[in-house]
């Protein structure tokens, strides 16, 4: 099943850079998604400690890996309905998916990162679906954007010491199971966490199609999930 | 503007007249005295210098420094060491400054827990004391933390915006197992070529109270000076820190061999070739000067 974006979704895609998509996963199978979250994130997190510890990782985040391959929620989440179709659509129906990040972020006087875009507007369209595992409060960390800022000819724009000093900026906070899906030409980050409550979530990495931009292999062992035509072009296991 | 060498260490031999702790690197009979420094600054018009107290933490093992620093008092500013057992850090930490041009003390542990997500009570780090008693003081904190510690400082940083801290090294905080010395008698550091320190030092950029050292380059490359492989870090700390709140450094005199006193001197020419004359003289000296209150270089 595809829901296509409606044409208010298009236009706020093409002005602003983002969508936001209220319990796109919910039910039964959010809590599928946060039971194998959970159970991930307790049992990778001592290997993470011990390369924190040897000055390999970084103990501002850890991600979760090789997740795909872990749970099958983790693959299912890639085509979901409630975005894949807005996904499909501002693509022109030719989507790979790159990567997911699941991610742990600890609470801190600081955000994680700053105010940043992730590609160059020479890299082919590049889009991140985040999707908030636990319920994400104003100032826990929730994700923010510029709307507009992914445009050409905008800006130019810097990163402001504090987060809240970007201009125009908008913060995205959400209930658990909200999808944010942007644009990464444009500005974004995560805001400051105050509270005591680590933000759980998932980034969804995907880019308009270009040939061999994936190789064949590297998705190659989850190909026993990928069972349609569609998921298997979207995973890259065959080109076109 | 004055040149200032804002990290580096000077020892004598180890004597009742400056007693100090020894070991296969500096063992007892080697000594690296401040008038050899002091050959090398005149020689490539250096001003003044931050030395950092090494060969002991406990108040006689200072001996040497505070002579150095009582010597050419408008030379040098000295940087002291806390024993990690000390029932009363604060004593300790006033009588090394009374006077003595010591202004401020080296951590290498944050003493927190080492778990990220764990709930934290800064109240409860081994270090707290320092930090708080340096707040009342105004005692410089100067801070090569382990790995493990890294995400820590920001908790006390934020707790005690009224101190001054200087993140030693390019801000790396090294991984545990990883430190060893060469077969240049150096310390080295090996260090990912994804730098985790990417994400705490960077982001610590926001609280203004914290400078770092663009030093100790020689530890963690896995080149030859100029150490090209450090440029995109040099760029980073640059771009998020700005040229007032970075330092040049030497590390004397690990440097004295490879790759030289002098040759370090230039080494921003090769890493950040594009600094204005303005940021080129906050960081070999204008930074120090204002950050670290040196005093005005007089006669002596």
């Amino acid at each position: 099943m595809m829901i296509r974006p409606t044409e208010a979704q298009h236009k706020q895609w093409e002005e602003e850079g983002y969508l936001v998509f209220e319990n796109a996963i919910e039910g039964d199978e959010l809590r599928r998604l946060q039971k194998a979250f959970d159970y991930w994130a307790e049992k990778c997190k001592p290997e993470w400690i011990e390369r924190l510890e040897a000055g390999e990782a970084t103990a501002t985040f850890y991600d979760i890996p090789n997740v795909l391959e872990k749970d099958e929620v983790f693959v299912d989440i890639v085509d979901c309905p409630s975005y894949y179709g807005s996904l499909m659509a501002f693509t022109d129906d030719d989507l790979i998916f790159l990567a997911p990040q699941v991610r742990m972020v600890p609470p801190w006087p600081l955000s994680y990162t700053g105010w940043h875009p992730d590609v160059a507007r020479t890299n082919p369209l590049h889009i991140k679906v985040q999707i908030y595992v636990n319920d994400v409060e104003p100032g826990c960390g929730e994700f923010a954007f510029v709307p507009g800022s992914h445009k050409p000819n905008v800006g130019p724009y810097s990163r402001p010491k504090w987060q809240e000093s970007m201009p125009g900026h908008k913060t995205l906070p959400g209930k658990a199971g909200t999808a944010i899906m942007f644009n990464t030409y444009g500005w974004h980050t995560a805001m400051d966490n105050h509270s005591d409550t680590p933000r759980k979530s998932i980034i969804l990495i995907y880019e308009k199609r270009t040939p061999g931009r994936v190789d064949a292999k590297r998705f190659a062992s989850i190909a026993h999930y990928c069972t349609t035509p569609q998921r298997r072009k979207l995973f890259s296991l065959e080109e076109e | 503007m004055p040149r200032i060498d804002a990290h580096l260490h000077v020892f004598a031999k180890a004597s009742s007249e400056f007693p100090r702790e020894t070991n296969e690197i500096y063992p007892a009979d080697r000594e690296e005295p401040v008038e050899k420094l002091m050959i090398e600054m005149e020689a490539h018009q250096i001003d003044q210098a931050v030395l950092v107290q090494i060969g002991g933490t406990c108040i006689a093992h200072h001996t040497y420094l505070l002579h150095c620093l009582k010597t050419y008092s408008d030379r040098f500013l000295g940087i002291g060491l806390i024993p990690a057992d000390t029932p009363d850090p604060e004593a300790h930490m006033d009588e090394l400054t009374d006077g003595t041009g010591i202004i401020g003390f080296r951590l290498s542990s944050i003493g927190g827990p080492k778990d990220p997500f764990a709930q934290v009570d800064i109240r409860e780090f081994k270090t707290y004391r320092i930090w708080r008693h340096a707040a009342e003081k105004d005692y410089v904190l100067w801070l090569y933390p382990r790995a493990i510690d890294a995400h820590l400082i920001a908790y006390l940083v934020d707790a005690f915006p009224q101190v001054r801290v200087v993140l030693n090294h390019l801000g790396i905080c090294p991984g545990k197992g990883k430190f060893s010395w060469d077969a240049k008698g150096r310390p080295h550091i090996e260090t990912p070529s994804y730098n985790p320190a990417f994400h705490t030092t960077y982001r610590l950029s926001r609280y203004e109270n914290v400078a770092v050292h663009l030093s100790g380059q020689y530890a963690f490359s896995s080149e030859a000076f100029p150490y090209r492989d450090l440029a995109g870090w040099h760029r980073s700390l640059l771009t998020s820190y700005g040229s007032k709140r970075l330092m040049w450094a030497t590390d004397f005199p690990w440097i004295l061999e490879d790759p030289g006193y002098g040759v370090l001197t230039n080494v921003f020419k090769e890493l950040l070739p594009n600094l204005s004359e303005d940021e080129y003289g906050d960081i070999m000296g204008g930074t120090a000067k204002r950050f670290l209150r040196f005093p005005e270089r007089g006669n002596n």
